[in-house]
């Protein structure tokens, strides 16, 4: 018996700046996971502007304020997503375009992050979290056990994500997230901008975080998105489809019993 | 933070540029050749400020794992909690579970014997134990691999296998070509090209040793990532398993195995093992995802002298490649479908 048969593993998708590609990183983290064998459970934690459900076409989205709030159970609160044929997975999102959760504070992160700790149900909790460095989404990221920022060639993304590292470090007393470059033009591009990130945090936080890995920038993710579907099901052999693989592997995917050591970093 | 980008013609006057505008304190955070010449520098400079939030900080954020770590000691302490997957050494009982996973007979003998003499009272982690005195684990380093030949029989899945190789080296920075021996094969070249061009690599076909040989060659000074798709074959055929001995030698390349996991236990053994003796070193498992025994997947893993690079887990090249641990190996040999289950 583990801690996993406990608790499920918290993984945190954030990145201060928005358009960053969150939402669709974090969802297909969450397939990529389903797919894996693992019970996957996936958060919009953008509390004021939820749209995971929107990305996904579904109809809908599941009950996060009733549940936060204790009026209903999780499996009440909750809707379950199965792409054809990939394995299926559970939604939590507040109602878009509601707006119910806008005027979140740390009391209601750390108490959404305390209830999904609690989802012994999941193996793994993927949190989509809300754009901007509010104090919701912050005390959320320091609560997960991976927390990924994500961080594009774009310089304003990159004084964003070394905005969300910086208070990330602080609440955690140091520890740092874990970079993944979206909309990369190449591995070299990718590299440099992780490169800058991590020589910033270094420099002025005394902290150097990982570099996870990177996506390419794949038109066939924007298609994808715009029509309301994941490029897994679309495009399963896009390169942007395989690195969310990768990605996954890399923060320890299990399937089963079997654990996957990541080959590659 | 502030955060600025500079282009000048050479590094001296783009720094000059960086103390001037941005002060002593800057750092330089990145660097690259401009496009049409010229140096870009990009400088971070940390502004003293007072973030919003500060005053919120210091919130323990471990009372929750505080919680489950005391309920998981409270449930370790009651012994009346029977859970499955604490099951105590018995070697009938292992061999029982050996034969179902049809292990051959001989490995799963000297299994038996190894996890006894390991004198773990825990019968997963004992029989872990022996079988990390047989496995070798040797998985791919992308960064610094040359070129694959892949060598297998017929659906193993050796296509497949080029193309999720392509994704790992594509994703560590590499740049990859995939080239088909196999000219002959119904397909075989059309379902190559296909995977090159999601993986934005380039593909070269070979008709002869001669031209595989050059178009490695020509790859491996560039420092590309080569893998060399093959026709299927048997190993055990010693006339056959001599010419692809032979493509084997070419300087840089790296022959690798690649086999199913829905072969017959004996039979896979027999092929790593014919593998083995025309050169190969470590071998890729395929379609572990598909079989329900796993004494193929164990037979291949234990080949005396050859290495597990990876197994896979799934026909879409997202599905990766992937390192089997002995443990992970145990659980799967020793613990019956039901308890893997949970």
């Amino acid at each position: 018996m583990t801690l996993k048969s406990l608790r499920p593993r918290l993984t945190a998708v954030g990145s201060g700046k928005g358009g960053t590609g969150k939402t669709f990183v974090a969802l297909a983290l969450a397939q990529a996971f389903a797919d894996l064998g693992e019970r996957v459970l996936i958060c919009d934690a953008d509390l004021g502007l939820a749209n995971v459900t929107v990305q996904l076409g579904a109809a809908s989205g599941g009950d996060l304020p009733s549940w936060l709030a204790g009026r209903i159970v999780l499996t009440d609160a909750i809707a379950h997503v199965a792409l054809a044929p990939h394995a299926g997975f559970d939604l939590l999102s507040a109602p878009a375009g509601s707006g119910a959760l806008a005027d979140s504070d740390a009391e209601t992160g750390e108490r959404l992050a305390a209830m999904l700790k609690r989802a012994a149900a999941y193996d793994r909790v993927l949190i989509d979290l809300g754009a901007g460095v509010g104090a919701a989404t912050m005390t959320l990221a320091a609560h997960a056990d991976d927390t990924l920022v994500l961080a594009t060639p774009d310089p304003a993304s990159l004084t964003d994500a070394y905005a969300f590292a910086k208070l990330m470090v602080k609440r955690t007393g140091g520890r740092p997230p874990s970079i993944v470059v979206n909309m990369a033009g190449s591995a070299g591009e990718a590299r440099r901008t992780a490169e800058s990130l991590i020589r910033s945090a270094q420099s002025f936080l005394k902290v150097t975080p990982d570099y996870l890995g990177y996506i390419p920038d794949d038109p066939r993710v924007t298609e994808a998105v715009r029509r309301q579907t994941m490029p897994c099901v679309l495009y399963p052999q896009s390169p942007a489809v395989a690195a969310i693989g990768v990605l996954a592997g890399a923060l320890g995917g299990q399937i089963g019993n079997l654990k996957i050591v990541p080959s590659l970093r | 933070m502030q955060l600025r980008t500079f282009i000048a013609k050479d590094m001296k006057s783009a720094l000059a540029s960086v103390r001037a505008e941005m002060g002593p304190e800057a750092v330089i955070v990145g660097s690259e050749r401009a496009k049409g010449g010229g140096v870009l520098l990009r400088a971070a400079l940390e502004e003293p400020e007072t973030t919003p939030f500060e005053d919120e900080i210091g919130t323990p954020v471990n009372d929750v794992d505080a919680d489950f770590r005391d309920a998981m000691i409270s449930r370790l302490r009651d012994k009346s909690d029977s859970k499955p997957g604490r099951r105590r050494f018995d070697r009938s009982e292992l061999l029982g579970s050996f034969a179902r996973h049809r292990l051959p007979d001989a490995l799963g003998h000297a299994l038996a014997e190894a996890s006894a003499k390991t004198s773990v009272s825990d019968m997963t982690l004992a029989l872990a134990a022996a079988i990390d005195a047989r496995m070798k684990s040797a998985p791919i380093d992308f960064a610094s691999a040359k070129a694959f030949l892949l060598l297998g029989p017929n659906g193993a899945g050796k296509t497949a296998v080029a193309a999720k190789l392509g994704a790992h080296a594509k994703l560590a920075g590499r740049k990859v070509t995939l080239i088909a021996a196999d000219v002959v094969g119904a397909g075989a070249v059309a379902r190559l090209n296909a995977f090159a061009e999601h993986l934005d690599a380039a593909v070269a076909t070979a008709d002869s040793a001669y031209a595989l040989a050059n178009l490695t060659g020509d790859a491996v000074a560039l420092g590309t990532f080569a893998v060399i798709d093959t026709a299927g074959f048997d190993p055990r055929q010693p006339r056959i398993a001599a010419v692809y001995a032979a493509l084997a030698k070419i300087e840089a390349v790296e022959p690798l195995g690649v086999l199913s996991a829905l072969t017959d236990a004996e039979e896979i053994a027999e092929m790593a093992a014919a593998l083995a003796h025309i050169g190969v070193g470590r071998l890729i498992v395929t379609a572990v995802d598909l079989a329900r025994r796993a004494g193929a997947l164990a037979a291949a893993a234990m080949t005396p002298d050859v290495g597990l690079a990876h197994i896979t887990r799934s026909p879409f090249v997202a599905g990766g490649l992937e390192t089997l641990t002995p443990l992970a190996l145990s659980r799967l040999l020793a613990e019956s479908e039901q308890e893997s289950a949970q």
